[in-house]
């Protein structure tokens, strides 16, 4: 199969015009604060990029920022009409290399490329393109904003990507969904020595148990009752281990279940410490049965059982749901299993890096994994929108990446000091789109009621 | 129809068994060590608590070598003996009453699973109002959910058939769960003198363990387990069909299963019993009286008593209540004209004990081949602990006794009403 590279991503939302990155870049490759030599050129919407920077950044409204960089295409136009051969894609690292005693400064890869990322530059008359400074491009870290960021996700990719896809394609998830993503990515790292529960919901919906005498799913898997997914779990485990076989027991359980009907199984099991990775996919309702609200519903939220009504018997207007989600991971953190951890598809690196160590902690006792994950179809956003409500979940706070073992108390393992407004989350999707003022400023209270809770237990549990 | 598909080694003489006084709940907890389960889940509840205790401390012991879950509820409890079974274990646990209602939804499945899973129920009357003494309500509540259910009567009948449950449960013309029903507080408490038989013995009795053999979750032979079926459209509902079709075929072939244990059994130890239908004092009998359960032994010295009184009584004892035995039952009452039958539940939908509602249903094909149908009357007993005595089985035979002669009251005698 094929590579994926590591690339320098550019997010205008954050982006200020500042242009220490470009400074830092002219000074990496020229030695001179010239900006007219940086590789990265951010670009106003105006012409003359710095007057319309400067005017810009008078204005916030304005702040409308692009990027002018290579971005090391897959497929490179530039490199396809050299015609010195001049331009050539490093197999390895994906960078595209620019060999100066070939180059015959027709110029004609300037034309090539769509994104401006290779331009000539007049104090050389040659052209000049970005390297990433292998690996470790100096304009990145020189950006405050956060608008820059070296993605290096790539490495799941070229990991794990030639690793068995464990279930069969063609699961029958929403456009968008994220669960299908988790559930390959979650199996895959797992391995193939598993026994796999799904209880109802999403998951076998669609098709890891499948129907009428088929399944979707490679290993072994078994669909509990929505009630009872970690005591059968810990039956099958128990078996093996009796027997002196190395077997996983995995389980991936919507939220619903595991909050509401099935907490008892699951608190039993992990008070027990059975043996078992428990993966909580939270899409913060009952999705898969027609969008009602469980306990992990957040507050305010449209579902099919807390609709928004011009008003009811009380006299109140119905507004979604009228509690605070339950916080299912700090539970289980005080169950004082082996591994507890909060996830998301967002961020990959770190849910892989989760899975590592719920995978060791499940060798001796109860590992739990609760993932964030937005639901396209329940949570009203367009289906290519999921990563994106997925990031901003996080971004403000609404949901956040810790990990606890007993010995080693909460980490945050991407802590956010400087939040975005939830309402940047919130008006993400239309479940959020009918609230009030009063909602909002409740939700905002709560995120940061909840920041600050789980802050000081980090910090309690590390002798704070 | 084969009644077991092990291979076992030839019967010898029994080895010498130890001569033990205890109460019926231990008997239960000591066959369940002879069979040498893998796991046994276990959550205490009136009247089954001693039970578990037993088994604690049999395997704390170290006489017993399995794997025992201290579960938070019975709906746990057996949730993870299915989980065990799946991956190959030999599994026991026990409730009764609100615990067996709380266990019900794993309890629907165990059977439509075709988990061999067998689980001891000692017999506790219904709630509410509040009640934790004995009773068969909580059994009888559950007698349409695919468990072979049998009852016993004496404390070594507990012993026995708890272990012969595993030879049943297990075999593959059956491969369905099954419950050991001991009266609540009679027989979990009651102390009896019984035999054990020798751990060898059972041993050879039982053969190799092979219990998922048929749905396994297992990485080296993957599969999906109990995938959805049913649904519009015909290939749905038709794999339906075929799961019940064969769930009914498996229960039904319980039957001749059970029978075979029981004479295999009696060759090896040298104790038999009925296996699903016991006649007593019957083949001269002119009608009977019929029981279930440890009520069994004052029923049999009432009749008895009134035999020596001249009174042609006999009595059918039903030892196999699921699957209903009835063609066994069709031959006893073949050779009676009238019948009383004695529960201790009550059927809340037709005013009856739920034993004389099966039995009346074994009545109509027995009328259907006679030409004759059999006067037969229902009378409640021995509800939330009460005695049933020897006294309440003469009201009981000379109540039937009048059937011979005049027509059979639609309303049950309520035994116990007003003592």
């Amino acid at each position: 199969m094929g590579r994926a590279y590591s690339t320098i991503a550019f997010d205008p939302a954050k982006c200020d015009g500042c242009g220490d990155c470009m400074t830092a870049c002219a000074q990496a490759k020229t030695g001179t604060d010239d900006w007219a030599r940086s590789r990265i050129q951010i670009v106003g919407r105006g012409n003359a990029a710095t007057d319309a920077m400067a005017n810009a950044i008078e204005d916030a409204t304005e702040k409308a920022f692009e990027l002018a960089l290579c971005r090391q295409c897959a497929d490179p136009k530039c490199v396809t009409v050299c015609p010195a051969g001049a331009l050539a894609k490093d197999g390895a690292s994906g960078v595209i290399g620019w060999d100066a005693s070939k180059c015959v400064d027709c110029l004609l890869c300037t034309v090539g490329c769509a994104y401006g990322g290779i331009a000539l530059e007049e104090a050389t008359g040659h052209v000049s393109k970005c390297d990433t400074c292998d690996g470790r491009p100096a304009c990145v870290p020189v950006c405050s904003k956060g608008a820059l960021t070296y993605v290096t996700t790539a490495n799941i990719y070229n990991e794990v990507g030639d690793w068995e896809d464990l279930f069969a394609p063609g699961l029958a998830g929403c456009q968008g969904c994220n669960t299908e993503l988790l559930m390959r990515h979650t199996l895959r790292r797992v391995g193939p020595d598993t026994v796999l529960a799904t209880p109802p919901g999403c998951v076998p919906g669609m098709g890891s148990v499948g129907f009428n005498g088929t399944t979707g799913t490679k290993v072994p898997v078994f669909h509990p009752l929505l009630t009872n997914t970690a005591a059968m779990l810990a039956g099958v485990k128990r078996q093996f281990k009796r027997m002196g076989r190395d077997v996983t027991a995995l389980a991936i359980a919507g939220d619903g279940g595991a909050s509401d009907v099935g907490f008892q199984s699951l608190s039993g099991a992990a008070e027990r410490g059975e043996q078992m990775l428990f993966m909580v996919v939270d899409n913060e309702g009952y999705m898969n049965t027609g969008m009602q609200r469980s306990s992990c519903t957040p507050y305010g939220a449209w579902t099919s059982t807390t609709p928004i009504g011009a008003g009811c018997a009380a006299g109140q207007p119905a507004q979604g749901k009228t509690q605070d989600a339950k916080n299912l991971p700090l539970l289980m953190v005080n169950h004082r299993c082996a591994y507890v951890a909060t996830a998301s598809t967002a961020y990959m690196e770190d849910l892989y890096a989760k899975l590592d160590r719920a995978i060791e902690a499940s060798k001796t006792g109860f590992a739990y994994v609760h993932v964030y994950s937005p639901c396209t179809t329940g949570w009203r956003f367009p289906s290519d929108q999921n990563m994106e409500v997925a990031r901003k979940a996080v971004e403000t706070n609404f949901v956040m990446l810790w990990e606890f073992t007993p010995d080693e108390g909460l980490n945050f393992t991407r802590p956010v000091d400087d939040p975005l407004p939830v309402t940047d989350y919130l008006k993400a999707m239309g479940r959020f789109r009918h609230l009030s003022p009063d909602q909002i400023e409740h939700i905002q209270g709560k995120v940061m009621e909840n920041a600050k809770f789980v802050q000081r237990f980090s910090e309690q549990a590390h002798g704070g | 129809m084969s009644t077991t598909t092990l291979e076992k080694p030839a019967v010898s003489a029994p080895k010498k068994q130890k001569v033990m006084l205890c109460e019926g709940n231990e008997a239960a907890a000591l066959a369940v060590a002879l069979a040498r389960p893998d796991m046994v889940a276990v959550y205490p509840i009136t009247p089954q608590s001693s039970l578990v205790e037993h088994v604690a401390k049999l395997i704390a012991d170290g006489k017993m070598d399995a794997d025992i879950v201290d579960a938070e509820g019975e709906h746990s409890v057996l949730s993870v003996l299915q989980g065990g079974a799946l991956a190959g274990a030999r599994t026991y646990t026990a409730t009764c009453g609100p615990g067996l209602a709380f266990m019900f939804e794993p309890y629907f499945r165990t059977s439509g699973m075709r988990l061999p899973i067998v689980m001891s129920i000692v017999t506790r009357d219904g709630i509410t109002p509040q009640c934790v003494w004995g009773g068969h309500q909580d059994a009888m509540t559950v007698r349409e959910v695919g468990w072979v259910q049998i009852y016993c009567e004496t404390v070594q009948e507990v012993l026995d058939t708890t272990v012969m449950a595993f030879r049943i449960a297990e075999d593959h013309d059956v491969m369905l769960p099954v419950n050991i029903c001991l009266d609540g507080n009679y027989l979990s408490y009651g102390t009896a003198r019984v035999e054990l038989p020798d751990q060898s013995d059972v041993d050879a009795f039982m053969g190799a363990k092979d219990v998922n053999w048929h749905v396994a979750l297992d990485p080296l032979k993957p599969m999906a387990v109990d995938p959805l079926t049913g649904g519009a459209g015909g290939k749905g509902p038709a794999t339906f069909v075929r799961y019940r079709k064969s769930q009914c075929r498996g229960m039904q072939n319980a039957l001749s299963v059970i029978e075979a244990v029981h004479a295999e059994w009696a060759e090896r130890f040298g104790r038999s019993y009925a296996p699903l239908v016991e006649e007593y004092r019957l083949d001269d009998a002119e009608f009977a009286i019929m029981t279930l359960g440890s009520m069994t032994g004052a029923a049999k010295d009432a009749v008895d008593e009134a035999r020596e009184a001249g009174k042609k009584v006999g009595l059918i004892k039903i030892k196999t209540f699921s699957p209903f035995p009835v063609e066994a039952l069709m031959r006893a009452l073949s050779k009676v004209r009238a019948l009383g039958v004695v529960d201790r539940s009550v059927g809340f939908r037709w005013n009856c004990g739920p034993m004389y509602q099966e039995v009346l249903g074994v009545l109509y094909r027995l009328a259907g081949q006679s030409g004759t149908v059999l006067p037969a009357m229902s009378f409640i007993g021995g509800l939330a602990g009460a005695d049933i005595t020897i006294g309440h089985f003469h009201r009981v035979i000379d109540a039937t006794a009048a059937l011979l002669d005049g027509p059979a009251p639609t309303e049950p005698v309520w035994l116990n009403e007003n003592d």
